[in-house]
């Protein structure tokens, strides 16, 4: 390299910025300042992750005195059901994060709908994904209201609506398996939703349960991002059988505006409808 | 008829020496004797590598204003060396240290993380592989509490 050419560049370069840097006392970045894939994608309930499951991360490129947020709409198809869902994100300087879904369940032999809106927030105590040794902690709270109520009612769930509280824990290696960035995430919930809240809240069996919740990835490349995820589910209707739910996705990251996700997913027995397995696609904007 | 056969045979011939090759430079690489300083091709890589780093930093807006102060050649000649001893490579560090050169900036995460992008399009300008990039960043990253929000 022509140290004399590189460094006329670098002199023309700061030429041409110096008018703005005179008047701009505040910091050069204001958007989009964590690293491409950070941000993850949206999950079923709105709140970043994940799919099946929210992760330790906060939605959108927001990093500290930042604002950022996400939009997005996914489809779930399994044997006997299609969940389509829209949501989206607002999150404050990778601390605080508020996000609302709008479910929509097609129950397919009897073309019936459920609906349900979900609201979560959740925030960031300590640790940063990458660079802290110590995992990324983060306190959620995913309240679901059911706007159908009939199928909950049918199926003996007590309550139509009700709240999961989860701590989340997510750690990333960027020189992890196979030289490639790796990331590990745990969650422990607390709540009482029937299959994610669309069969109601409670049942006869027991109330609100501890549940744990899984993932790990794997960026292939710094766009291409492979992982699987688990989520226990808590089984309280006595009359029907819930079972847990497992992914295999691929995300996709061509920048920090796109992120497009593809899966599959195994829920499990769903009301009587044994071995629910199926396609899981969804796309986000983030800004 | 022959020559072709000749041909083929050559071409069998090649191949198998290849495969023997590649077989050969793969049990180099896994060797882990080798230093992550001769897995990136060496001196000359890294130079080209910082070459590389610096025209992303000219080029992005986020954290140029950061650098109007900064000598290039000294900036670029240090930090060769620095990623030289990041890398097991035989040189010696002469420049400041991070405290030292990021003390009163007060640098923010944000801009450390458009750092960390402009390194990443440089490693890939300058054709270094995925798993050495990320060897690379894995050493970086104990620095940056000596970097941001001094």
């Amino acid at each position: 390299m022509n140290l004399a050419g590189l460094t006329s560049v670098c002199a023309l370069t700061l030429l041409v910025m110096c008018p703005e840097l005179v008047s701009a006392q505040e910091q050069p970045v204001n958007r989009d300042g964590k690293i491409l894939g950070t941000g993850g994608v949206s999950s079923i309930s709105g709140a970043g992750g994940g799919g099946l499951i929210p992760w330790a991360t906060l939605s959108s490129y927001a990093d500290e005195g930042q604002r950022g947020g996400s939009v997005f709409r996914t489809r779930v198809d399994v044997d006997a059901y299609q969940l389509d869902i829209d949501g989206g994100a607002l999150a404050f300087g990778n601390r605080i994060e508020f996000s609302f879904a709008r479910q929509n369940l097609l129950v397919k032999p009897a073309n019936l709908h459920v609906r349900q809106n979900k609201t979560g927030i959740k925030v960031r105590v300590l640790g940063d994904i990458i660079f802290d040794k110590a995992p990324q902690i983060t306190l959620g709270a995913e309240r679901g209201s059911l706007r159908d109520k009939g199928l909950a009612r049918a199926v003996g769930a007590q309550h139509t609506s009700g709240t999961d509280y989860t701590v989340s824990f997510a750690k990333a290696w960027l020189n992890g398996i196979g030289h490639r960035t790796t990331l590990v995430n745990v969650n422990v919930r607390y709540g009482n939703a029937n299959q994610f809240g669309l069969l109601g809240y409670g049942g006869d069996d027991q109330d609100a349960k501890w549940t744990a919740e899984f993932a790990a990835a794997v960026f292939l490349t710094r766009q291409l991002v492979l992982g699987a995820e688990y989520r226990q589910k808590p089984d309280n209707l006595g009359a029907l059988r819930e079972e847990n739910a497992h992914d295999l996705f691929l995300a996709y990251f061509p920048n920090k505006r796109v992120s497009l996700t593809a899966a599959w997913v195994d829920l499990g027995e769903i009301a009587g409808a044994r071995n629910q397995q199926g396609v899981y696609l969804s796309a986000q904007l983030t800004f | 008829m022959k020559q072709s056969f000749g041909h083929l045979m050559l071409f069998i011939k090649n191949t198998f020496l290849s495969i023997g090759l590649v077989t050969f430079l793969s049990s180099c690489a896994s060797n882990s004797q080798q230093s992550l300083y001769d897995e990136i091709g060496g001196q000359a890589v890294l130079e080209t590598l910082v070459d590389n780093f610096i025209m992303e930093i000219a080029s992005d807006n986020r954290v140029l204003p950061r650098f109007l102060d900064s000598n290039v050649n000294r900036f670029r000649e240090k930090m060769i060396e620095h990623m030289c001893l990041l890398a097991d490579g035989p040189c010696i560090y002469t420049g400041d240290d991070m405290v030292q050169v990021h003390a009163g900036m007060n640098i923010n995460s944000a801009e450390f993380n458009a750092i960390v992008e402009d390194l990443m399009s440089a490693m890939d300008k300058t054709g270094i592989a995925l798993s050495s990039q990320n060897q690379i960043l894995e050493r970086m990253a104990p620095l940056r509490p000596q970097v941001i929000g001094i």
